[in-house]
């Protein structure tokens, strides 16, 4: 369950404060999902970090899963983020150093899970991707990138999985298997969904749509009809 | 363990590698110089004794009173012996001859050897056996030549005053045998239990005392401090360093040398640790940004990082310690099988100095590039662009400086040289900051009307001035170092073999009459043995000084003025010789039969007896007096055995007969040549120096030695930091090289700027080492080597071309898979 309450950011810049967000408010439940959509420079993804806990707003509040994020300081939110939150981004964000196995398993490890291997085999797996397992992201493609990527968000099963721009830089058939792959995973582990992006085809596989304009908030999220 | 796994992959990549050899050198470095250091001091102490037969002897004019030596056993942990040492007539059943006899007491030496023979002038090992106590009461061991100067034979008795002895051995050598009367004449020892019976000590003769000590330094240091206070004028206390000032000098210098050279390794290896841990640091921010995406808190990762450091340091010391070792031993075995010197064993410490190395190292060099992570913002995981708040370079700068200043302190515990080594290094840094600076704005200017390979390169230079000028100086800094060391190393070791060439004179004969010159030569030559001339020499008590007696405090103070002086007079100044103030002889005044004669004096004597130029001296020589007037001051170089301290003008003292000197060299199977001089010449008189010269010539090759090995590891530590610089700058040519054939460059263009880059760079650093191990080498010369100043025009040459092709091959081998590889790859391989 996410709930957000009159978000605003604002920044100071050379030229003066600079207003991103204005006012947005929103709600998700529980293995629900979510697009935020709009045009570039709108605050999509300044609105998606607030929400991940990963920034503060300059007012307003957000609850993720019942903390409310807007009282704690980084290492609470940080904590939050362990428990709840998976990523996947656009740029893909695997570690060049290592392997696809390895980057998999990373958050893992870091939550100390024991069975780190096997887990990330098993997700790898699930990606399609068994064959690739020792190789470094500079040999993988830009789609299988992302495939590892989302292999390495849902293996740590988060309960809030955010995506920022999951298939802007694919092609629009591997952007399908990426998107099917999202959903498919979202379905099995009842995982919330809150992804920003501009593709149609992405933002109507979702329940609700949010659309920003110059950080405002200009079609409320309604219920889309789906399939 | 994460950390453990973390650092095992991150190991994969190059500048985890580069920052562990870099830890391991420094490591070794310290280690292997600390360690051998030790062990070479070691030996000295064991040495030391061996020159003494004892750690300290107190010597003295009378005997050595019941209540020390009791108290000594009492309340110290030490061994004691004592010995008495005077000139007796020894008789045989055919003749006479002076002998210096030497008593000696039951433990006799503590230290060091006895070496006996029952055959005299024995060289053959085989004939020479150690001896196993002291001679027995009623016997006495003879110096060979002592033998055939009394006409006697080994198992004959001959007669020390009232006592008869049996010359029972032949004496090759014992370990004290340093100085004093024993030089001059043969010597003869025995039981101190006969020397009552002798009866020839009586008041009023002269006799040394010593007394004999050796335990653990501890214990003989407080002995000393508590016998500090109860011993007179008549006693004084010798150590090696007294004794042996010529051998402590070499060492000091060459460990000094080696403490230079181990903090230039270690600043070598915490460049390339700072620079590699840079690197580390920038490619690890995406890491870290995901690490805390995921919920992980700046504690957790400082802890992670700090665990893989920490592991990182223990792995990299360990095989730092081992290497260190390897090395260190392998230089102790080659020198052991050259020279007879045994090292000794090193104390835990030495290796502890090395560990200790290591974690400054870590804390100040690589910590501070590496202390920001933690607080990347997890943000930055969504805006790429956002910018990393590091540690300030210049607060980087300081920590190393900080480092510096910490290790020199360490290793010399000396602040004077700590402050100055590093307040020269500020100096040098900023000067050198600011001249590369301009260099590179001047390389722009000339760049504008050069060639496309040409503009390319000093474009690129030019595009990052900052990066620029910091290799620059990086660069310089370790040609610089390389620069300066093998200067120092060679000038060092020059100076030494110059000071003790193999065939430096080791026998000196002395008291030698005009009319028995020619003789002597005519042995000499027989022999095949090159001879110097003979100088003259004349013995003289300074009895005035400007018409006064010098007062009883200034006795005291001055050896010169309690005993007799050798005098000389030349017409040139020795060669090793300078004058510091007045002049060399003035002709004028020499040729004017009124005027006083002039005498030269050594300027540490002339400041302790407070003499001006222009006083008057007055010397008693055989009763007669001679009043000089002093016109010159002068530096004596007592690296060499023949030096005086009062010379006379030409002229001067020529009426009163003098007697002379020469000295000559004596290979182990030339000794009997000593022999065949006294026994044609009685009176003459002989020091051997052969023993003393080689064993310190066996202990400087050793420092040599260890100085040869230092400098290897330094070249090591300053190649290594010229890789991690190119390394870390890799990534960004990569990109740029890979763009450029993109855009269809040809491949001869980009390996051409390539190559002029760091061509330029390497000149530029080059350049600026130069100019910096200049300063360097001068300070050093001048401040810790006391050698005169010069410059060194070879460096120049040497300096540039080092710079320029090395660093250019370097930047065209890293630079090599930009060219060969398909650009696609190229640019893939980048952006990943
Ligand atoms: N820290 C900041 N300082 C200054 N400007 C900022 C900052 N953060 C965001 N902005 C600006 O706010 C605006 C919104 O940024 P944001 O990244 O949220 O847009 P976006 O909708 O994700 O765009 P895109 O579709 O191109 O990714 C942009 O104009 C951006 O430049
Ligand atoms: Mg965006």
């Amino acid at each position: 369950m996410i709930e957000a309450k009159n978000l605003t950011k604002k920044v100071q810049t050379s030229e003066g404060e600079l207003v991103i967000l204005d006012d947005v408010s929103l709600q998700v439940s529980d293995g629900d999902s979510l697009a935020i959509i709009g045009a570039s420079g709108s605050g999509k993804s300044t609105l998606l970090g607030i929400l991940a806990g990963l920034d503060v707003p300059t007012s307003g509040s957000v609850r993720l899963n019942g903390f409310e994020l807007t009282d704690m300081d980084e290492e609470g939110r940080a904590k939050v983020r362990a428990d709840n939150v998976g990523f996947v981004f656009q740029s893909f964000q695997l570690l060049p150093g290592l392997s696809a196995l390895e980057n998999v398993m990373m958050p893992l490890e870091l939550h100390g899970h024991g069975d780190a291997r096997e887990k990330s085999e098993a997700f790898l797996g699930r990606v399609g991707l068994s064959a690739r397992m020792h190789h470094y992201p500079k040999q993988l493609s830009g789609g299988e990138q992302q495939r590892v990527a989302i292999a390495r968000a849902f293996a740590s099963e988060p309960k809030i999985l955010f995506a920022d721009e999951p298939t802007g830089n694919l092609d629009s058939a591997t952007g399908l298997k990426v998107i099917d792959l999202l959903f498919d995973l979202n379905k099995e582990q009842g995982t919330t969904l809150v992804l920003v992006t501009h593709e149609d085809r992405l933002a109507k596989r979702c329940r609700h749509q949010l659309e920003l304009e110059a950080g405002r908030v200009v079609v409320p999220a309604v219920r889309a009809a789906v399939n | 363990m994460l950390a453990f796994r973390l650092l095992w992959r991150n190991w994969r990549s190059g500048e985890v590698k580069i920052l562990a050899i870099a830890l391991m050198l420094a490591v070794a470095v310290v280690s292997a110089i600390s360690v051998f250091t030790d062990r070479l001091e070691a030996a000295l102490i064991d040495e030391s004794a061996a020159f003494l037969g004892a750690n300290r002897i107190v010597e003295s004019s009378q005997s050595i009173p019941g209540e020390w030596q009791q108290s000594a056993a009492e309340q110290f942990d030490v061994r004691q012996a004592t010995t008495v040492e005077f000139l007796s007539m020894v008789f045989s059943d055919e003749t006479m001859n002076m002998a210096s006899v030497k008593a000696v007491s039951e433990g006799y030496p503590l230290l060091g050897n006895i070496e006996l023979s029952d055959r005299p002038f024995a060289v053959d090992p085989e004939d020479i056996t150690i001896a196993e106590g002291i001679p027995g009461p009623g016997e006495a061991w003879l110096d060979s030549r002592l033998l055939p100067l009394l006409e006697a034979q080994l198992g004959d008795t001959v007669q020390v005053g009232d006592k008869e002895l049996r010359a029972t051995r032949v004496l090759i050598s014992e370990p004290d045998r340093g100085g004093g009367m024993s030089m001059v004449s043969p010597r003869l020892i025995m039981n101190a239990q006969d020397l009552p019976a002798t009866k020839v000590i009586q008041p009023g003769s002269r006799v040394e005392y010593n007394w004999l000590l050796a335990g653990e330094s501890g214990e003989i240091d407080s002995l000393i401090e508590w016998l500090q206070t109860q011993t007179t004028e008549h006693q004084e206390i010798e150590d090696l360093q007294s004794e042996q000032e010529q051998l402590a000098n070499a060492l000091d210098r060459g460990t000094r040398f080696l403490l230079l050279a181990g903090i230039v390794g270690v600043l070598l290896a915490g460049v390339a640790i700072a620079i590699a841990a840079q690197h580390f640091a920038s490619r690890h921010v995406d890491q870290v940004a995901l690490m805390k995406s995921l919920g992980a808190s700046a504690r957790r990762v400082r802890t992670v990082y700090l665990l893989q450091l920490l592991l990182l340091a223990a792995f990299a010391s360990v095989a730092g310690l081992l290497v260190g070792e390897v090395i260190q031993r392998a230089v102790s075995a080659t020198l052991s099988s050259l020279f007879p010197v045994a090292l000794g064993g090193a104390s835990v410490g030495a290796y502890g100095v090395g560990v200790l190395t290591g974690f400054v190292c870590l804390v100040f060099f690589a910590l501070p590039p590496l202390w920001h992570l933690p607080t990347i913002p997890p943000l930055k995981i969504l805006r790429r662009e956002m910018a990393v708040r590091h540690l300030r370079t210049g607060m980087q700068g300081a920590f190393g400086l900080g480092a510096v200043l910490l290790l020199i302190l360490i290793y010399s515990q000396d602040w004077w040289l700590t402050l100055s080594v590093f307040f020269s290094l500020i100096g040098i840094i900023s000067i050198a900051a600011v001249l590369a600076w301009w260099m590179l704005r001047l390389g722009r200017q000339l760049g504008m009307h050069a060639g496309s390979i040409w503009r390319l390169a000093l474009a690129s230079l030019q595009r990052k001035p900052g990066q620029s000028t910091m290799q620059i100086l990086v660069f310089a800094t370790a040609i610089m170092l390389l620069l300066s060391m093998t200067n120092i190393r060679t000038s060092l070791i020059d100076d030494w073999e110059l000071t003790l060439p193999e065939d430096a004179p080791n026998h000196i004969f002395l008291n030698i009459a005009p009319h028995e010159r020619e003789s002597i030569s005519a042995i000499l030559q027989q022999n095949g043995i090159p001879q110097d001339d003979f100088s003259p020499m004349l013995r003289a008590r300074l009895t005035h000084i400007n018409g006064e007696e010098p007062s009883e405090e200034m006795r005291e103070r001055n050896g010169s003025l309690r005993r007799e002086l050798n005098l000389t007079w030349s017409e040139e100044l020795p060669s090793d010789n300078e004058i510091v103030r007045g002049e060399w002889w003035d002709q004028a005044r020499i040729n004017d039969e009124q005027a006083l004669g002039g005498m030269s004096v050594e300027q540490e004597v002339a400041e302790r007896m407070g003499l001006e130029l222009g006083d008057v001296l007055t010397f008693s020589i055989g009763g007669l007096s001679v009043d000089v007037v002093v016109e010159n001051f002068r530096t004596v170089d007592r690296n060499t055995f023949e030096w005086y301290f009062f010379i006379a003008a030409p002229g001067v003292l020529e009426d009163y007969s003098p007697v002379y000197r020469t000295d000559v060299f004596l290979a182990p199977d030339q000794k009997s040549v000593v022999n065949q001089v006294l026994l044609a010449h009685p009176t003459v008189m002989v020091f051997e120096f052969d023993k003393i010269l080689q064993q310190i010539r066996s202990i400087i090759d050793q420092v040599s030695s260890g100085v040869e090995l230092v400098l290897w590891l330094v070249i090591a530590g300053g190649a290594l930091v010229l890789v991690a610089a190119v390394n870390a700058s890799m990534g960004n040519r990569l990109q740029e090289a890979g763009l450029l054939r993109a855009l269809g460059s040809r491949r001869k263009l980009i390996i051409g700027s390539v190559w002029t880059e760091f061509s330029v760079l390497g000149l530029f650093a080059g350049l600026l080492a130069v100019f910096g191990s200049e300063i360097l080498l001068m300070s050093v010369q001048r401040w810790v080597l006391d050698v005169p100043m010069q410059p060194h025009y070879e460096l120049w040459a040497l300096g540039i071309l080092i710079g320029t092709i090395s660093i250019g091959l370097l930047g065209v081998i890293s630079c090599r898979r930009v060219v060969t590889a398909a650009p696609a790859v190229v640019l893939r391989e980048v952006e990943g």
